[in-house]
């Protein structure tokens, strides 16, 4: 069928970008779900973009390699970065990991290898829809199965009231790194995708501003469940393509409609808490 | 996609707000209009580019199609040429779009931009893949015609017009001792710091240091007061107009020497340079491949149609952009037809008498000929041709 070929090619970028953006959004909802809040997710979409570009670039590495080691890189410096870090919270955690960016951000321009200021160019596009939805599905189960378990509750209670997680047992610290370092190897492999998505990278893309985009999706979304920062992305990177026939008054709507949403759904457009299935684990009263 | 969200009253907004502005096709009577496109930030910080861009092309594209080039109006026998402009706010996944909704959608010919070099980058590769020809009116950076073998550019790169500038400087003013500052977090002047260095080097040119400032910066007290100490006869800085009015304000306030002039690259070739850094700015250097007052008469009825059109002066960008729409138009006309490879093949044969001089393309797509430039030296808050 020539005529679908024709609108997946017209539209292969954009359907790229409402996956990419959702395992980003979902990267975000990770953390935010353990009750922290971190700008650092541009930051790590960041380091897994320029590992998997130089690796595709200069190796000869199987893409799932590629794909693998653009998810660890940043879930190392996670590591690295968190343990001091997660100490901090509320906004304390948020300035750090804007402070994270832009060193990263710095090593990138002087660095001779990521190309400096001009970035890298000619990057193979080996990016495949299927690629990208197959993650985005299985990161959006996980996040499900891991809400249904234990630890799911566990993360809420941290959401819900730090200090008495903590008295209760829970143990906080641990909790809180794992969030980021699931978050960080999410927005990692995002940061591939995109990267042999669009065959160009440069420093100043996963600067402050695309951080406090993210963090919109989540915010637009809904933070309730997993799905509400997936739909937030999706609304969010969809609208300025949705609207680009309305041509100068694009933008004009592209706010209206954000302002909209944000006076009369203060929630999100998923405004729902997860669904509870199942039992209750053993010994936990309802 | 949308169905599974229709219930949602976003998508309700939304698609009541598409169905009122989604604007009717228009259809011509007659012949069909040729309808090329173009991506250009029309919006955001690169917008003053994109907007200076469009007005150049709208400018000559009426005067295609009111028939300025001979044998009647239009192209390809009576044929109006209109152009679709995209808006990519200057982003790079935004111009992908845009370019892959201009192909596959509108089945354009051929497009014209994007505005940045980094949107080139990342928009070459999708033309180049559909054997589209796409044209960029306003990219400097290196390497952008090697992306692929149907990517042009009119805009002279950097390449061009720093050699001519630097030799200018080396035999008029004698310069033979340089420091050079240049901001090396921006794309831009990076680029344009990589030629200075190379032709610096190829020219014998004794360079005391080289400095680096942020794009943001506002204060180089510190380079400058290292650079006054080292006794050179001109510093050469690649900046974007805002730093590069701060340079020269503070090296006049830190004592650096009169004789001691500036040599900028592309980024000083603005006129908001003299309005700010006032006298401080006296002296500098520049190379340019078009300037508002050059004599020749192509070049005085461009900037008269353009004061009278947009009650404003046309710049560099304006300049570039109306040359390209004029080549384009005769390129089509000489193709016979818009299918990809004859027109390369016309592009290639350009040999156009424009506001910028004589156009023709190298066998790399680049512009072939650097007779255009003029090297421009700032006078009382305002730039003129040397002499």
């Amino acid at each position: 069928m020539p005529w679908l070929d024709d609108i997946l090619w017209t539209y292969q970028t954009l359907i790229h970008s409402l996956g990419i953006n959702g395992l980003l959004a979902l990267s975000m909802y990770v953390v935010l779900a353990a009750g922290q809040l971190s700008l650092g997710q541009a930051a790590f979409m960041g380091l897994g973009a320029y590992t998997g570009a130089l690796l595709s670039l200069h190796t000869g590495l199987p893409f799932a390699l590629v794909l693998a080691a653009s998810a660890l890189a940043p879930a190392v410096v996670a590591a690295v970065i968190g343990i001091p870090t997660l100490r901090l919270t509320g906004v304390y955690l948020a300035i750090a990991t804007i402070g994270l960016g832009e060193v990263l951000r710095v090593v990138y321009v002087n660095a001779g290898i990521t190309g400096g200021a001009l970035g890298l160019n000619g990057i193979p596009g080996r990016t495949e829809t299927w690629m990208i939805f197959l993650a985005l599905g299985l990161a959006l189960a996980g996040a499900f199965a891991v809400g249904q378990s234990r630890i799911g509750r566990a993360m809420e209670a941290m959401r819900s009231d730090g200090i008495a997680a903590a008295v209760m047992g829970i143990d906080r610290a641990a909790g809180q790194l794992a969030a980021l370092l699931v978050s960080a190897m999410l927005a990692g492999l995002a940061g591939c995708f995109s990267a042999h998505s669009a065959s160009f990278i440069g420093p100043n893309d996963y600067a402050f501003e695309t951080a406090v985009t993210i963090l919109s999706f989540a915010i637009l979304g809904g933070t309730g469940s997993p799905l509400g920062p997936v739909v937030g992305a999706l609304v969010l990177t969809a609208l300025p393509e949705v609207l680009r026939p309305l041509q100068d008054f694009r933008l004009v709507f592209n706010g209206l409609i954000i302002v909209l949403v944000v006076l009369f759904l203060p929630r999100g457009v998923v405004p729902w808490r997860m669904p509870r299935l199942g039992r209750l684990p053993r010994g936990m009263a309802p | 996609m949308t169905k599974v969200f229709w219930g949602s009253p976003l998508w309700g907004v939304l698609g009541l707000a598409t169905a009122i502005l989604v604007s009717p096709s228009v259809t011509a009577a007659g012949s069909e209009p040729l309808t090329v496109g173009a991506i250009e930030a029309l919006t955001g910080p690169a917008s003053r580019y994109g907007i200076a861009i469009r007005d150049g092309l709208d400018l000559a594209l009426d005067e295609v199609n009111a028939g300025s080039g001979g044998a009647g109006g239009g192209v390809l026998h009576g044929r109006t040429l209109a152009i679709r402009y995209e808006d990519s706010g200057g982003q790079k996944e935004s111009a992908i779009n845009a370019a892959r909704s201009l192909i596959g959608r509108e089945r354009v010919p051929v497009i014209i931009g994007p505005t940045l070099s980094n949107e080139m980058f990342a928009v070459g590769p999708v033309a180049v893949e559909r054997k589209v020809p796409i044209i960029g009116t306003s990219n400097t950076a290196n390497g952008i015609t090697d992306i692929g073998p149907t990517v042009f550019r009119t805009s002279l790169p950097e390449a061009d017009v720093i050699p001519v500038t630097l030799k200018t400087a080396q035999s008029r003013f004698g310069v033979k001792r340089v420091a050079v500052m240049y901001g090396n977090d921006d794309a831009f002047t990076k680029s344009g710091f990589d030629v200075f260095k190379a032709n610096l080097d190829s020219l014998g040119f004794d360079i005391a240091t080289i400095e680096t400032f942020g794009a943001k910066d506002t204060d180089f007290s510190a380079q400058l007061t290292k650079i006054k100490d080292l006794g050179v006869d001109a510093v050469v800085v690649s900046a974007l107009v805002e730093a590069a009015s701060g340079i020269l304000l503070q090296a006049r306030q830190l004592g650096l020497p009169e004789k001691v002039f500036f040599i900028g690259g592309n980024g000083f070739n603005s006129p908001k340079l003299g309005e700010i850094a006032g006298a401080a700015a006296d002296g500098t250097l520049v190379g340019s491949p078009w300037f508002i007052d050059k004599a020749d008469p192509v070049n005085q009825t461009f900037v008269t149609a353009f004061r009278q059109r947009y009650h404003k002066d046309p710049d560099q960008f304006a300049a570039q952009a109306y040359d390209t729409l004029h080549i384009l138009a005769e390129a089509i006309n000489r193709a016979g037809s818009v299918q990809s490879e004859a027109l390369c093949q016309a592009l290639l044969q350009t040999h156009h008498e424009g506001v910028m001089g004589l156009f023709t393309f190298a066998a790399d797509r680049s512009p072939g000929s650097t007779a255009g430039v003029v090297v421009l030296v700032m006078k009382d808050g305002r730039f003129s041709v040397l002499q």
